[in-house]
């Protein structure tokens, strides 16, 4: 049981964040794709576009704050942050599909990786930035 | 009439032994093994609403023979055993499409070809362990089944 000082805090917090991620951050809707024949990657593709108008409704969830080198802009730095930046977002939802083909020769299989595009909320900073995901 | 009540007495009684007119309801239904654990022991991959299901794979991945550095190399191999751990996921979760077709001619096979595919979209898997040797990279994925996950 909080206290009521630990309420007040709490609806602080919860109030800033709100008024943070409603009012301060861009909206973006990002995507990714990645092709890969026999266990080897042939093709991906990481999209990412500025919302033209505040995705609605907005319900953030999780949050990943990736550091930001020379004021880069999005699509720059999560090119380089590609990694972290698709283990956080696959961990919520990623589509798979899959077809193997097997023959007496030349067996083949091919992976298909989607992550959907959703919207997300990019808050920048100087040497950080700070992306949360809709629900 | 006679033959009749004896006939109809001949066959209600291998009925009564099949279980047909059976009304004990208690008896539980024999649930088979599905698949062996690694211990050997049967692993019963049932879903119940008390108790979440935790699935785990090994996926792999390897290098493409042309990169740009050995870091770029490293970061394609995960990709490529990210995307086969999720497909071995989805193999286990939703089940496999399995085509299959064998070409005679002449009462001699010329030809055998199996097609496998699945589709599905998986959340909440999460990459446990990493580990890249020789070129090879191999991840260690798990999720975590639930009811309170599937009614959402």
């Amino acid at each position: 049981m909080r206290s009521r000082n630990g309420n007040r805090s709490f609806l602080f917090t919860f109030l800033a964040i709100s008024t943070t991620v409603s009012f301060g951050a861009d909206h973006y809707y990002i995507g990714y794709r990645l092709t890969s024949k026999n266990t080897q990657p042939i093709y991906e593709t990481l999209s990412v576009s500025k919302a033209m108008q505040p995705c609605h409704p907005f319900t953030p969830s999780e949050s990943i704050t990736l550091e930001r080198l020379n004021l880069e802009n999005l699509h720059t730095l999560l090119r380089r942050e590609q990694t972290a930046f698709l283990e956080f977002a696959a961990s919520h939802e990623l589509h798979i599909k899959s077809n193997d083909t097997f023959r007496t020769i030349n067996p083949q299989t091919l992976n298909s990786l989607t992550l959907p595009t959703y919207c997300y909320a990019v808050e920048f900073n100087d040497e950080s930035v700070t992306i949360t995901a809709t629900k | 009439m006679r033959i009749s009540a004896l006939l109809a007495l001949l066959l209600t009684v291998p009925a009564l032994n099949a279980g047909f007119f059976s009304t004990d309801a208690s008896s539980e239904p024999q649930i088979k093994c599905v698949y062996s654990g690694t211990d050997g022991h049967c692993v019963e991959p049932i879903l119940k609403s008390q108790n979440e299901l935790v699935i785990t794979v090994v996926g792999q991945g390897v290098a493409p023979s042309v990169t740009a550095s050995p870091a770029q190399a490293y970061a394609l191999a995960k990709r490529a055993a990210v995307a086969d751990g999720y497909r071995q996921i989805a193999e286990k979760v939703r089940g496999v499409r399995v085509e299959g077709q064998d070409t005679i001619k002449n009462m001699m096979l010329v030809q055998s070809s199996t097609r496998t595919s699945v589709e599905a979209l998986v959340k909440g898997a999460n990459v446990t362990n990493t580990t890249f040797k020789e070129g090879l990279c191999e991840v260690e994925m798990e999720i975590a089944l639930s009811y309170s996950r599937f009614l959402q």
